[in-house]
């Protein structure tokens, strides 16, 4: 049997109404900490400090987030049937969360397929206007990969644990891995969304020699930033009286025909070249 | 120097583009992505948990077309996003209005609505948002999305912001109340650089 991991939660958890709240900002005194199961076919139980946080949890699921004071805890991952956590399957393991940090604890395969836990701090510092954050993270038992976008390597040679960070334009990615160095997919391609504003963490999971490599999609919202203002003329028509430049109306307005006129005359002209 | 406000109907509602006091009904929480799995039957219920597929980008339905029948302004409205230097990208026609998609729409629950035109160009003369300033209070605003459902809205604002003071972090806010904003240029006008001095904002708030 394979068991796996996952963190959890501990005392004073307030999950509901921490999505809302924008991920680069956190708590100054609390961190936001994921949990994700990426250890194929087996349910678990997660223990938080020997408490019993997430019950029956399914491979490919992701709980989250806990907004957890800044502290460490102690996680056991046992089999979903434990009647506690003293039989763990995997850890226990401590996790250390800093204040006003995001984080995902990933229970997953070793690149040799054993399981177990790693702590990965998300990046939710804000996005360019107008730009999307995509995180790779590589916690599958498998060699190194290279992840394609589009048929190219846009990240090359990420071994297990590693992940690899990018600030990309929105856009849909028609993404694939495959091992390093090839371009025959073994995982995809399959199409994710880099949403603007939001850091979209894509983890490559499961097990090659099992023949369950797959992709799992956490986001991260709110990272967004404004456009930085709209300049929306360029004749000064609408423009108010200066008094320092009498006569501008005159002037725009003389712009304005200038800037027709030669319009009018390359189209008068163009017959002629054409014949 | 005079810096001119070009503030036509009621001149002082300058608060209303940075703090807007109209509230609509409450808001639920933010899109919550994707399907949430059961509960768990014992222990924390409380922890959100939801499975990792990956999804089809979520927005809001684009708006197709404004209409402010006060000033007969009746415009063409397409998505857009934002140039090379950060500025929101706008149509280049004057008679289209530019929605800027990464924000709300018409049909999020929260956030602003933002639509931009130019209010003229070198080319096609003063635009249809030129007449923007003229809107007096309570005017009324109506949005078309892509679905063919109308929203209306009220002019709360009318203002006038000098472009180095533009509070866009609250313009393009995505949470908080629901709300259109239009944008065009006004001001004085620098015939060197092209450029207008001041936005021109027209704030206005959903009603049924």
């Amino acid at each position: 049997m394979r068991y796996t991991l996952i963190a959890g939660t501990a005392a004073g958890i307030i999950a509901a109404g921490a999505m809302a709240i924008p991920a680069s900002a956190i708590s100054p005194s609390s961190a936001d900490l994921y949990v994700l199961h990426a250890v194929p076919d087996t349910p678990v139980d997660v223990y938080v400090n020997g408490e019993r946080t997430l019950d029956d949890f399914q491979p490919g699921d992701l709980a989250g987030p806990l907004d957890l004071p800044a502290g460490t805890y102690t996680v056991a991952i046992t089999a979903a049937d434990a009647a506690d956590a003293s039989s763990p399957v995997i850890g226990p393991i401590d996790l250390p969360l800093e204040a006003n940090r995001s984080y995902t604890a990933v229970a997953h395969l070793g690149a040799d397929g054993t399981p177990g836990a790693n702590l990965f701090p998300n990046d939710v510092s804000n996005t360019a206007a107008g730009q999307g954050r995509l995180t790779v993270r590589h916690v599958a038992a498998a060699p190194a990969v290279d992840i394609l976008a589009g048929g190219q390597a846009v990240v090359s040679g990420l071994a297990n644990p590693d992940e690899a960070v990018l600030n990309l334009p929105a856009s849909t990615v028609s993404a694939a891995v495959a091992l390093a160095g090839t371009t025959e997919p073994v995982i995809g391609p399959a199409d994710v969304a880099v949403t603007e504003g939001t850091n979209t963490i894509v983890y490559a999971w499961g097990s090659a020699e099992a023949g369950n490599l797959d992709l799992a999609v956490q986001t991260i919202e709110g990272l967004h930033s404004a456009p930085g203002g709209v300049n929306s003329g360029q004749a000064g028509l609408a423009a108010d009286p200066d008094p320092a430049a009498a006569g501008w109306t005159a002037a725009a307005a003389l712009v304005l025909v200038l800037a027709a006129g030669s319009v009018f005359a390359l189209v008068r002209r163009q017959p002629v070249r054409s014949r | 120097m005079i810096r001119t406000t070009a503030l036509v109907g009621l001149v002082l509602l300058l608060s209303g583009c940075a703090a807007p006091t109209v509230a609509p009904a409450p808001v639920p929480p933010v899109s919550s992505p994707g399907p949430v799995a059961p509960a768990p039957a014992t222990t924390r219920n409380d922890i959100p948990i939801r499975t990792t597929e990956p999804r089809a980008m979520e927005a809001p339905v684009p708006p197709v077309r404004v209409r402010v029948p006060g000033v007969e302004v009746d415009v063409e409205v397409i998505p857009v996003g934002v140039r090379a230097d950060s500025f929101m990208e706008l149509p280049d026609y004057v008679g289209t209005a530019g929605w800027y998609r990464y924000g709300s729409g018409p049909t999020s629950d929260e956030g602003t609505t933002v639509i931009a035109a130019h209010v003229d160009s070198l080319e096609w003369g003063l635009g249809p948002f030129a007449r923007l300033r003229d809107l007096p209070f309570g005017a009324e605003v109506l949005v078309t999305t892509q679905d063919g459902v109308e929203h209306r809205y009220l002019v709360e604002s009318v203002v006038n912001l000098r472009k180095e003071e533009l509070p866009v972090g609250e313009i393009f806010a995505r949470t908080g109340p629901e709300r259109l904003v239009l944008i065009t240029c006004g001001g004085r006008f620098d015939r060197e650089a092209l450029r207008y001095s001041d936005n021109v904002l027209v704030t206005a708030v959903p009603v049924q």
